[in-house]
């Protein structure tokens, strides 16, 4: 019978304790946290329904568009047909940079992922194997480094537009590097189909989920968009887009390698990292909704002296302005040792540190799933 | 006759043999749990690398068959503790199973699995089989009903140590006067049901914070006097299972709720144990062996043999001077200890820390000046790097391992820096090593300093 009663008693008391405090609810306001509210998060539902989804929507209609122009380029290739599909791989990519920081859920599970997407430098000895007869699966797993954005930005630019011309006319694999291009954009053109048809509320409405996994444990949508946001930033921008071209960053000491830039062949890397940062700006400060900015700021954490949102906002600033003021080409930057290059680098790196340790500790942000007991 | 003193006279053995049970089932489910999450795979079959704690280098994980085999055999052996059978053989079995899969690597470091380590080595000690389980049905001669009061207070000691020890550590600004690291982690956790929306303000934070150290410091004594041991008890499941409810912190809340049921009276455990019984059996058999129990204690207790007794006292002696000091190494260390780590681990310090880093690792080859920055990802898995990136020690040791990995990438002697930013119970961002030292020369060694971790008060990432 003890026992009995003391777990009555256990039971009573933490009931009693739930409810006190559940209905202590009113009184003095609390921090206007806008990630607050029981089982429904403003700062998700903003992003979800505002930056998210669009981003997707324009990707979705940017490569069926990029499609179509590939489709009238090789039905009558032209200088006047080339420019259009040209113009239209630019605009896919650029739409690209503002979707390559949600590398969660239905991106992942559509391999709508940097790996397959945008894997540069491109390998050119694969593309033109391919295009020349060689047996090829497209989505293949081994044929990651030849598809995506970079094998366009090769098909479509690489020495200039009479050679580009001659590719898809008169070279004896012609044939092959048409069927190749429409094998390329046919598949960007089908997996961001998915993925747009997977978040939208009319197709598997992975919206509604992401905004109910509320919290910050691992898993949660806040959790799941912070590392993906802070892996693109970190991994694909620091390292891949700037690091290694540089020479600064790599698996064995190298030297500087320009032709390892993104978007090398079109000249598009700076246009490219301009539109990442313009994302990685909006997806921190989310519009007019709340986003990371307003949980950042409710969390009051400190940067050297002032608000660490402060410190982010003005980072991303001064970042955003180093990179619209770099040499384009940026290949062609780095060959001649641009300072103004290894200037944006220390910035990138000086966000990359606010991004990958100040806001998610500031959040409390769970990444691994493991236990923890705070040590 | 041996005259008995405070520790050797006889108590009823019930406690122990509930304790066994409790804890045992916990060992299991929580065995059970770690298979059935992939940790076994994860943790020791996908990293290449791994970080062993210091002198236990020694110490390698076996392929993906072998550590499979030894958690089943750990399940196995937690199950056999819980029924209490082959319970010698079982208890030490799990005890070697467990420390060894902790000795191979730091990164998966918990107070919990330290725990688990120390119970289960308790558990060897004392004859908690023989009384309710397995093993006396087995063989009705190991049956006994009283056991020296030291089989049971040593739980006892160790829970002490670990409560006021947790306690104590919460006796900082942070936790006091800034409410931190509670300030950051209960807002984030203001969408759960019920409590969520109290967790916004900054009075719970120091309510939590202030309830919680108190907690610590004074369960053991609410659980030791008799007339507070119900109160304590509910405040253990109470504050236990908040802590389940808030956070991410695994089987941390059941272990200590199985463990201090120990605390209970032998009244109590009788009790229990005739209830569950008559639950089990049926009232005609639970009286029956009551009757039979009723019979026996004055006849049937355990024997050691005193010269035995003694040694194992010297030994426990020893054990728990250690267990009182290992807490209070940090005092050996200069600087502030949530920042250096140095004398952190095996001190029960829970719940102390929000802090986040990352590391841009760089090797250089002197032969040639030419420098390149580490991707981490090739060498450690995300969750090795993360914690990586915050503790000082396992720096050393992926320097270490960096070193060697691009002497046979054709460097002769490569060096080793890292630029190291961590942020420490919101403190924003700042540097934490000194990134002029080469790190491959650098050795670890017993309780030293290490001087290359540069001083909280240090400025900001400039």
């Amino acid at each position: 019978m003890k026992r009995f009663k003391l777990l009555a008693a256990a039971a009573g008391i933490l009931s009693t304790a739930i409810v006190l405090f559940s209905c202590s609810k009113s009184g003095s306001s609390p921090n206007p946290n806008p990630g607050g509210g029981t089982g429904s998060d403003t700062v998700l539902v903003n992003l979800g329904t505002n930056i998210i989804v669009p981003s997707y929507q324009v990707l979705a209609s940017s490569t069926a568009a990029l499609d179509v122009a590939v489709t009238g380029f090789n039905a009558s290739p032209s200088g006047a047909t080339l420019a259009t599909v040209q113009s239209a791989l630019k605009s896919a990519y650029k739409a690209w940079a503002a979707c390559s920081e949600f590398e969660f859920g239905p991106a992942a599970d559509a391999s709508l992922t940097t790996h397959f997407t945008n894997s540069f430098p491109t390998d050119t000895l694969l593309i033109r194997s391919n295009a020349g007869g060689a047996s090829y699966a497209i989505d293949g797993i081994g044929n990651y480094a030849a598809q995506g954005f970079p094998a366009l930005d090769y098909l479509l630019f690489a020495n200039g537009n009479d050679i580009t011309l001659a590719r898809f006319t008169t070279d004896s694999h012609a044939a092959g590097a048409k069927t190749y291009l429409a094998a390329l954009s046919a598949s960007l053109k089908a997996k961001a189909a998915t993925v747009n048809t997977a978040w939208s509320a009319s197709g598997g409405n992975y919206l509604a989920k992401f905004e109910k996994a509320t919290g910050v444990d691992a898993g949660s949508a806040l959790s799941l968009l912070a590392n993906a946001y802070v892996q693109d930033f970190d991994v694909n921008l620091q390292n891949y887009k700037v690091g290694i071209p540089i020479g600064l960053y790599g698996p064995s000491v190298l030297p500087k390698a320009p032709t390892k830039v993104e978007g090398y062949y079109g000249a598009l890397s700076v246009q490219l990292l301009v539109a990442q940062v313009l994302a990685i700006q909006n997806i921190y400060l989310g519009g007019s909704g709340g986003s990371l900015d307003d949980k950042v700021a409710a969390s009051k954490a400190q940067y050297n002296g002032g608000s660490l949102n402060d410190a982010i906002k003005a980072q991303i600033a001064t970042l955003l302005t180093k990179i619209q003021a770099l040499p384009d080409p940026l290949s062609t930057g780095i060959q001649n040792n641009s300072s103004a290059i290894t200037d944006a680098y220390t910035e990138v790196r000086k966000l990359t540190v606010l991004l990958k340790v100040d806001m998610p500790s500031a959040l409390g942000i769970k990444i691994s799933f493991q236990d923890d007991d705070g040590d | 006759m041996v005259t008995k003193n405070y520790f050797t006279r006889y108590r009823h053995i019930a406690p122990l043999a509930v304790l066994r049970i409790a804890f045992g089932a916990v060992l299991f489910i929580s065995t059970i749990r770690f298979l059935a999450k992939g940790w076994v795979h994860d943790f020791y079959i996908v990293p290449r690398f791994h970080f062993p704690f210091y002198g236990f280098g020694w110490v390698h994980p076996m392929g993906a068959t072998g550590m499979y085999t030894l958690y089943w055999v750990m399940a196995l052996a937690a199950l056999l503790i819980c029924i209490g059978l082959f319970y010698r053989v079982a208890a030490p079995v799990f005890f070697l199973c467990f420390v060894y899969a902790e000795l191979l690597d730091k990164t998966y470091y918990l107070n919990h699995y330290y725990f688990v380590t120390i119970c289960s080595f308790l558990l060897i000690l004392v004859p908690a089989n023989r009384y309710c389980s397995i093993d006396i049905l087995r063989k009705p001669s190991l049956k006994v009903t009283q056991t020296p009061a030291w089989t049971i207070l040593l739980f006892k000691y160790q829970l002490c140590i670990v409560y006021c020890c947790a306690g104590l550590s919460k006796l900082t600004r942070d936790w006091l006067i800034d409410a931190m690291p509670l300030r950051i982690w209960l807002p984030a956790r203001s969408s759960i049901p019920l409590i969520g929306p109290l967790l916004r303000y900054e009075w719970t934070a120091y309510f939590f914070s202030w309830a919680g150290g108190l907690f610590d410091l004074s369960i053991v004594f609410l659980l030791l006097a008799r007339p507070t041991r119900r109160i304590g008890y509910v405040l253990v499941i109470v504050f236990h299972v908040l802590t389940a409810v808030l956070f991410q912190i695994g089987m941390f809340p059941w272990l200590m709720m199985s463990a201090t049921i120990v605390f209970f009276s032998e009244d109590f455990h009788v009790g229990l144990i005739r209830k569950a019984r008559a639950l089990f059996v049926g009232g005609g058999a639970a009286n029956k062996h009551e009757s039979r129990d009723r019979s026996l204690p004055a006849e049937s207790p355990v024997y050691f043999q005193p010269r035995h007794q003694k040694i194992l006292f010297g030994l426990l002696g020893v054990y728990f001077l250690l267990q009182i000091l290992l807490p209070f190494r940090f005092l050996l260390y200069p600087g502030n200890l949530l920042w250096t780590e140095e004398g952190y681990r095996f001190s029960w310090r829970v719940m102390l820390m929000e802090k986040g880093g990352t590391t841009f690792f760089y090797v250089k080859d002197p032969a040639t000046g030419r420098k390149s920055e580490v991707n981490n990802s090739a060498w450690l898995t995300a969750y090795q790097e993360r914690m990586m990136e915050t503790q000082p020690d396992m720096m050393l040791q992926y320097a270490h391992i960096l070193k060697k990995q691009y002497q046979q990438q054709g460097i002769a002697s490569p060096e080793v820096t890292v630029q190291s930013f961590v942020t420490l119970n919101g403190s924003g961002s700042r540097l934490y090593i000194d990134s002029t030292v080469n790190l491959a020369e650098e050795q670890e060694s017993w309780l030293g300093h290490k001087k290359w971790i540069l001083s909280f008060t240090n400025k900001p990432n400039p």
